[in-house]
């Protein structure tokens, strides 16, 4: 079995980074240029934090791991962090947080319809990642 | 519907410079925010229909934002003059219900989240107007706990008003297509063709002539393209006929209402019909229609009022000995898509309906609407065309011919 890893440590992040570049291919990611930024809020240790991502042509360009006000994105999705690690197991889907208001996004409606299906791939290769919550 | 590629030669608006002149006022009147939601704000600011709630946010400097509900936004942003990142969808989604995004976007505009808010408070005849209403200005109130709220329509009634070229000529072509709805009607009806139609069939087959001709849609709200016949053109006061299944008959009056969109320019041109056989009574009664058309198109100029307009037109009407059947208002007002009903601004006794003294002035829009009914005879006629008003008098856009056609 592969080892755990801490949720939102700087080893998780470094396995989030390695396996985006290897498994999403400008080509899945249609050649995108965006970024958005996840902000996790009331983590176990009591802090906020935010996991920023930038594409650029379909390229993983950053993937940013903070505490406090993330970089400026053209999404930002906010909420509780218990509710980010209910959808990275796989126990909740990310459009029923957006519907319940468990999550809340900001940014352009029309654009992250565009990109549903893009964020749901990049969901998908972040929940495959062996972690503790 | 229109195209941003549309907007240009003959049709071209500058809608920057709307913006822009709206921001001149909001200046004045220290707005800092407006937030506009009716219909005739929204076409006139952003040049695309909204058939869907939406809303039109205007800071105090740049560019402006439309929301609307996220099924039909790609297609405001592909229609309206601004660009995708200016049109947001709104959804049941976490952050992304409309109070929460339009109170998070103005909550970046101003900076420092307070601010004065101009709002559309109001009420109308016109069911479709779309003024805030008490639920959302509640929420937006709770969103924007530090902001003013304030009501600003005004703004947007000043500057509609008075027509641009742009805008007319839009009117002056959906006009035209309503002149070949009518020859259409006219053709299909003549010579025993109007045996066993019904109303609704004259409705869509106008609606089918005028859309090969590049209508839009049948815009009215009143069920669009109306269409009476018989007592129905007659009813007392009435100047709403959907169409219905009724069928046509000899020896009755048919009332031809239709209606024409070009590119949010509205077509609105009513024509009367006499089914053989004709009676004597029906000719004069069709001849009283149409002498005071004929007078009251004479009559409309810059400088005149409703109320004046009006008076004079019934003494006609009286001394006539047919006062009686006469409705005694002859217009309506006009503007892009969603501006119906009343003229000029909300400065009359009875808030929210036209100023009986209101003055017009030159090209000024509105439609020359009038409604004979004689109920007791089961006949009725009305008159509707857009007219421009000049200095020395009006240009009727719709150039069908006045008269009232008698069909065997």
């Amino acid at each position: 079995m592969p080892q755990e890893l801490m949720y939102l440590t700087k080893e998780w992040r470094d396995e989030a980074e390695r396996r985006l570049k290897n498994e999403l291919t400008p080509e899945k990611m249609n050649f995108i240029t965006s970024s958005m930024s996840n902000i996790y809020l009331n983590c176990p240790d009591g802090k906020n934090k935010y996991l920023f991502f930038k594409f650029v042509d379909g390229k993983l360009d950053t993937l940013a791991l903070g505490e406090g006000e993330p970089p400026d994105a053209e999404f930002r999705i906010s909420g509780d962090y218990q509710v980010f690690a209910m959808i990275s197991r796989a126990e909740l889907g990310s459009q029923k947080a957006l519907m319940t208001g468990k999550l809340k996004l900001k940014g352009n409606m029309v654009k992250a319809l565009k990109l549903a299906a893009i964020a749901d791939r990049l969901n998908k290769v972040l929940s495959q990642i062996p972690a503790q919550y | 519907m229109t195209s941003r590629l549309e907007n240009k030669g003959p049709y071209y608006i500058d809608f920057p410079g709307r913006i822009k002149a709206i921001q001149q006022e909001m200046a004045k009147e220290h707005i800092d925010v407006y937030l506009g939601s009716r219909l005739r704000t929204l076409s006139w600011t952003l040049d695309a229909f909204c058939p869907w709630r939406s809303f039109v946010v205007i800071p105090n400097e740049g560019m402006p934002a439309a929301f609307t509900f996220v099924i039909d936004a790609a297609r405001v942003a592909d229609e309206s003059w601004l660009d995708e990142d200016h049109v947001f969808g709104f959804v049941p989604m976490g952050g992304q219900d409309q109070i929460e995004l339009i109170a998070e976007h103005i909550k970046d505009l101003l900076k420092n989240k307070k601010g004065r808010i101009g709002v559309e408070n109001g009420m109308s005849n016109y069911l479709p107007e779309g003024n805030l209403t008490h639920y959302e200005y509640e929420r937006f109130k709770d969103a924007l706990p530090d902001c003013e709220f304030v009501d600003a329509y005004t703004i947007i009634d000043k500057l509609s008003m008075i027509k641009d070229e742009g805008t007319i000529n839009r009117f002056r072509e959906a006009s035209r297509i309503v002149d070949v709805g009518h020859k259409a009607v006219y053709e299909a009806i003549s010579n025993g063709g109007w045996k066993g139609m019904t109303e609704t069939e004259i409705a869509g087959l106008a609606a089918y002539a005028m859309r090969k001709e590049g209508s839009e849609w049948e815009w009215s709200y009143t069920g669009g393209n109306e269409i009476a016949s018989g007592y129905r053109t007659g009813l007392a006061g009435g100047a709403c006929t959907p169409a219905t299944r009724k069928k046509l008959q000899a020896g009755e009056p048919l009332m031809v209402d239709i209606h024409a969109m070009f590119m949010l320019g509205l077509g609105d041109h009513s024509h009367n019909y006499l089914i053989e056989p004709v009676t004597d009574r029906q000719r004069w009664h069709a001849q009283n229609f149409l002498d005071i058309v004929n007078l009251t198109l004479k009559t409309y100029r810059a400088g005149i009022t409703p109320s004046l307009l009006a008076e004079q037109m019934m003494a006609f009407a009286e001394e006539r000995g047919f006062a009686d059947y006469m409705v005694p208002g002859f217009e309506h007002g006009i503007g892009m898509m969603g501006d119906e009903w009343r003229i000029g601004l909300n400065d009359g006794p009875f808030p929210f309906w036209t100023n009986p003294d209101h003055v017009y002035q030159e090209n000024e829009l509105i439609i020359c609407a009038m409604q004979y009914a004689c109920p007791q005879d089961n006949i009725g006629f009305r008159y509707e065309n857009p007219i421009v008003i000049h200095k020395d008098g009006c240009e009727p856009l719709s150039k069908y011919p006045l008269t009232i056609d008698e069909i065997q």
